[in-house]
């Protein structure tokens, strides 16, 4: 995943506070944590010289852009269908005590992870513990994962 | 320029699937005959990633795809799914006496020209 | 609910909706599952015998025609069939003094002999999830080869006894040449062994565990290794067919090892069987003959022993009966090309190698979508199933049937 400092390295670097923050590594931090958008930067877009820095920065910001609320993304096309982390996730383990919790496929539809078609699918992404206002760092799904089909940004 | 190397067969999920929709595909073809090569075996006879290899032994030979293993350094170790390719190279003699059972494999690895081992190839070998 | 028939851990909890030619939604089935309910549609096999089609009749009554008149038949497979058909197929080896063996005698037999004989103790994937806090797997990756071991049993889930599960009460241990995707997941507790190297590293377990310092190997790691299994409660250890190929003649010393551990705390193995249904066979013919595999009934007697493994009996038989198995393309190519060379009649849902080199093809359903009956789960555990489709083709238990009343 890509990191702050390799998208600063793509930004004007002038610290001119267009986009209403500070400084342009305080708006690389803001991109990744995809509370501003790279349109928000208006002299990357406007001005020809950052053409090729504009091209690049939407290149690696590209993962990103499928990426959830959450920041969680899913490769579908990495996932064995394991179910490891429709086990692990603590979220699917309180809404199904007697089928995830113990290994099995959840029945009912407040679960986040299930297996659907022999990979991964994800729902009710609000209900993540990543998310919100008393947002922890849970990483039960990545650290289960034995391909890296799922990871967050 | 060949180097000896030992081989280690084992499973993989991606390569059995393909084997389910078609055994006799050119995808499982792709994700079956191939070897893992160590970094440093790969740089020692000068192959790349994607290059074809002819893998020889008292059994059998068979030109298969080489690929960098991403394993952490296992010179003289490669590894191979477990596959027709595979199993082309491996003994069926009796462990000892009493015991059925196969030892592991030992061939000599080094580049081909040639195209890699096709499963009508194999077949025609079986029957010959 | 359908139960997946795509390897020994026999998943009951599976949601399938089928529309006409594909599987329309599938629920917690994994990669693996879902390619062998995938097979349901693709190079299904058609009655032929010598490369041209005919009736289904047609070609059990050439089946017959053939077993009957051969000296030394062979009736290989197996281990993709249900404890039903599988009978049957017993019966049929006795009728006609036939060499009977399953795909066991090149891979897990040596451990599953122990194992069913009592030697080495055992329990059930129930009682792993339940009580485990030590999973070992020793030259095997379910993460590849049984994708649900991990969530469903063996790391991840809770349990009575582990209700902390893996992130406290659980510890997950790999043995293996390589670093599997298994391997991955507990990098910490990642043991690497060369080539034929299990016999020196169970050694130096032992000596670990009897206090000493072992000769060989990463000494500080070693220690620690037996340090948590003499910590551990209930212990489990699932060997693949790295860990058997690479013992082979050298299985009592890993006899040894559970025998040592189950001095100091409890330790179980349950053999990491790839096909659905291996378990079963070995456990039928243990009752029937005295032994898990590799039987000849010539003479009305059962004889056992390598000679009789599919290894040396396919170059001593004069005609063979696949079921259920692609010995062509998984047996090693001396084994293959000797079965190449006599008439073989293959029972397959699906084109193989070895439908393509038979002389007689019938078409069988596929158990547990198309056919119903019982197998038994890795750990012994008896699950039964029902199909989910209808289907024309006939079940392993009945072609069998068909063919032995033709006799």
């Amino acid at each position: 995943m890509v990191g702050a400092m390799e998208i600063y390295m793509l930004l004007p670097k002038t610290n001119c506070k267009k986009c209403g923050l500070p400084t342009c590594m305080a708006f690389a931090v803001g991109l990744l944590g995809r509370e501003k958008k790279i349109d928000e930067c208006t002299p990357l877009i406007e001005e020809k010289k950052y053409e090729a820095k504009l091209k690049k920065l939407h290149e690696v910001m590209a993962p990103l852009e499928n990426a959830s609320e959450t920041g969680l993304i899913i490769h579908p096309e990495k996932c064995f269908g394991c179910g490891n982390c429709v086990v692990a996730c603590p979220v699917n383990v309180a809404a199904e005590p007697t089928r995830c919790a113990v290994g099995l496929g959840p029945e009912g539809d407040k679960v986040i992870l299930r297996v659907q078609d022999g990979v991964v699918l994800a729902n009710n992404l609000k209900e993540c513990r990543r998310f919100g206002p008393n947002k922890v760092l849970c990483n039960a799904c990545t650290a289960t994962c034995p391909s890296k089909a799922i990871e967050f940004v | 320029m060949s180097v000896e190397l030992k081989i280690a067969c084992f499973e993989d999920i991606f390569q059995y699937e393909a084997g389910e929709k078609s055994r006799f595909s050119d995808e499982y073809r792709q994700l079956s005959a191939v070897i893992l090569l160590d970094k440093q075996d790969m740089a020692s006879l000068g192959v790349k990633d994607g290059d074809k290899v002819l893998v020889e032994n008292e059994i059998s030979k068979i030109v298969v795809a080489a690929k960098t293993s991403d394993d952490e350094p296992h010179a003289g170790l490669a590894f191979m799914i477990n596959s027709v390719w595979s199993n082309q190279l491996l003994r069926d003699d009796l462990c000892n006496a009493s015991v059925p059972g196969f030892k592991g494999i030992t061939a000599k690895v080094g580049p081909s020209q040639g195209e890699v081992t096709g499963l009508s190839e194999i077949v025609q070998r079986m029957r010959a | 609910m359908t139960t997946c028939t795509g390897c020994s851990l026999l998943c009951e909890d599976i949601e399938l909706v089928l529309k006409t030619g594909a599987i329309s939604e599938a629920k917690n089935l994994c990669r693996k599952g879902q390619g062998h309910f995938q097979a349901l549609f693709t190079e299904r096999t058609k009655p032929m015998i010598d490369g041209k089609e005919v009736t289904l009749d047609q070609a059990i009554a050439k089946a017959a025609e053939i077993l009957k008149n051969a000296r030394t038949p062979l009736l290989y497979g197996w281990s993709n069939s249900t404890l039903e058909a599988q009978t049957v197929g017993i019966n049929l080896s006795k009728k006609i003094g036939a060499t009977i063996d399953d795909t066991s005698s090149f891979c897990e037999g040596l451990l599953m002999e122990r194992i069913l004989n009592g030697k080495i103790p055992t329990c059930t994937l129930d009682d792993v999830r339940n009580f485990a806090d030590t999973s070992v797997f020793w030259g095997s990756d379910p993460s590849n080869s049984h994708p649900r071991h991990l969530s469903r049993f063996s790391y991840y889930p809770r349990g009575e006894k582990r209700q902390k599960s893996y992130e406290e009460e659980r510890t997950c241990m790999v043995v293996d040449v390589r670093k599997s995707a298994t391997a991955h997941l507990c990098s910490n507790y990642y043991f690497r062994v060369p080539p034929e190297g299990d016999a020196e590293f169970l050694e130096s377990i032992l000596t670990v565990l009897d206090g000493k310092i072992p000769k060989t190997g990463d000494k500080k790691r070693l220690i620690e290794l037996g340090t948590i299994l003499k910590k551990t409660e209930f212990g489990v250890i699932f060997p693949g067919q790295g860990m058997i190929y690479s013992l082979q003649d050298k299985m009592d010393l890993f006899e040894e090892l559970v025998a040592r551990l189950n001095e100091i705390t409890t330790f179980k193995v349950i053999p990491m069987v790839g096909h659905y249904n291996m378990r079963g066979f070995n456990q039928l013919m243990l009752g029937q003959t005295g032994f898990i595999n590799s039987v000849s009934f010539q003479d009305g007697k059962a004889t056992h022993g390598p000679e009789q493994s599919v290894a040396v009996a396919a170059k001593s038989s004069d005609a063979a009966l696949v079921i259920g198995s692609d010995p062509l393309s998984s047996l090693p190519f001396g084994t293959a090309r000797a079965l190449a060379h006599i008439p073989l009649i293959a029972i397959d849902p699906r084109r193989s190698l070895t439908t393509d080199a038979a002389q007689v093809v019938i078409p069988s359903a596929i158990s547990g979508l198309e056919a119903g009956g019982t197998a038994l789960r890795m750990d012994g555990t008896r699950i039964s199933f029902d199909p989910i489709t209808k289907s024309e083709r006939l079940s392993d238990e009945q072609i069998l049937t068909r063919i032995m009343e033709a006799i």
